[in-house]
């Protein structure tokens, strides 16, 4: 296998951190919606601190994407 | 670029053509060859749509303000509110700070959405690109925001404070407080950069598979959404930045 195919290779496998951002960003959604059904009345401060942890959730996503990109784009 | 050329060239050779950053011209100053690329030509153009829309909204401003002074004052008073929530005592000197950041962050997202699209022998005289798919422009943002969160530091807390946090809650700690510094900007450059680019790409893709009915949907999604998105993102994690340093 010569280099070039091993860095699409690669950049296939960097993309896999998606899985993780997904399961975490599926697991913040889910615990705000529980929170707003306990406490609705609290429904603006959770929205802040959701899109907060969604995005942090989903940096590594973001990582994963950008080192596939380096790899093609090299 | 010509239609026929267009047609010939593969679907990552056009990918790879269309997120390159390229240079428009070079100033030569100073005994330096400083080039100008065309991200840099559309942040001024982003900088010239916002200084005009707001000189035009506040021209004349009245008691009884008019359409746009009103919405101007009520994007304001949305600022300052949001400000004074999370940063609570100072959060009014930072608004303005915050308020920029996300109105030139919304218009630079969501200014590709109004490029020209070509085909049936319609070529369009210019192309509107993101101009967040260069990582210059987003490093630039957070570099911005990680010398006002250090500057904001020392100014409340005091040289001494300032130095004393890197020890705190625990002496082991330090380490992990000073990667926070660099870690910080780098995850927020990354993070808009990279959202940009990719749905940049997606779209692409989109276009090349089904230019007909698709592209306008899912340009819904990656044009509009996204970019308000990633702003709202940007700014909430700046203004959580300041307000954890000055508390």
């Amino acid at each position: 296998m010569d280099v070039s195919s091993a860095a699409l290779l690669g950049a296939g496998i960097a993309v896999l951190s998606g899985i993780g951002a997904g399961v975490g960003i599926g697991i913040v959604s889910g615990k705000t919606v529980e929170a707003i059904a306990r406490q609705p009345e609290a429904q603006g401060k959770f929205t802040g601190i959701f899109i907060i942890g969604a995005a942090l959730a989903e940096s590594t996503a973001i990582y994963g994407l950008v080192v596939s990109l380096l790899l093609l784009f090299r | 670029m010509s239609e026929a050329v267009r047609e010939t060239m593969t679907v990552s050779e056009r990918i790879t053509e269309s997120i390159a950053v390229k240079t428009v011209f070079t100033i030569h100053a100073f005994g330096l060859e400083i080039a100008i690329s065309d991200t840099v030509v559309m942040t001024w153009i982003v900088m010239a749509i916002l200084i005009a829309l707001s000189a035009a909204a506040t021209r004349r401003m009245k008691m009884v303000p008019g359409r746009g002074q009103a919405a101007l004052e009520a994007f304001v008073t949305f600022v300052y509110d949001f400000a004074e929530e999370n940063i609570h005592h100072h959060g009014r000197k930072y608004a303005a700070f915050l308020g920029t950041v996300f109105l030139f962050l919304v218009t630079a997202n969501v200014i590709p959405a109004f490029t020209p699209d070509g085909g049936f022998g319609f070529e369009p005289h210019f192309t509107i690109k993101p101009l967040t798919r260069d990582i210059n422009v987003t490093a630039a943002f957070a570099a911005v925001t990680i010398v006002t969160v250090l500057v904001s530091k020392i100014r409340y807390k005091g040289v001494g404070g300032f130095f004393r946090s890197f020890v705190q809650p625990m002496p082991f700690m330090l380490p992990f407080n000073i990667m926070e510094y660099a870690i910080r900007p780098t995850s927020l450059a990354l993070r808009l950069f990279g959202n940009m680019l990719g749905g940049y790409i997606i779209m692409l893709l989109v276009e090349a598979v089904m230019p007909l009915v698709l592209p306008p949907v899912v340009g819904l999604y990656f044009d509009f959404f996204d970019g308000l998105l990633q702003a709202v993102v940007f700014t909430y994690l700046s203004t959580v930045f300041i307000a954890e340093a000055i508390e």
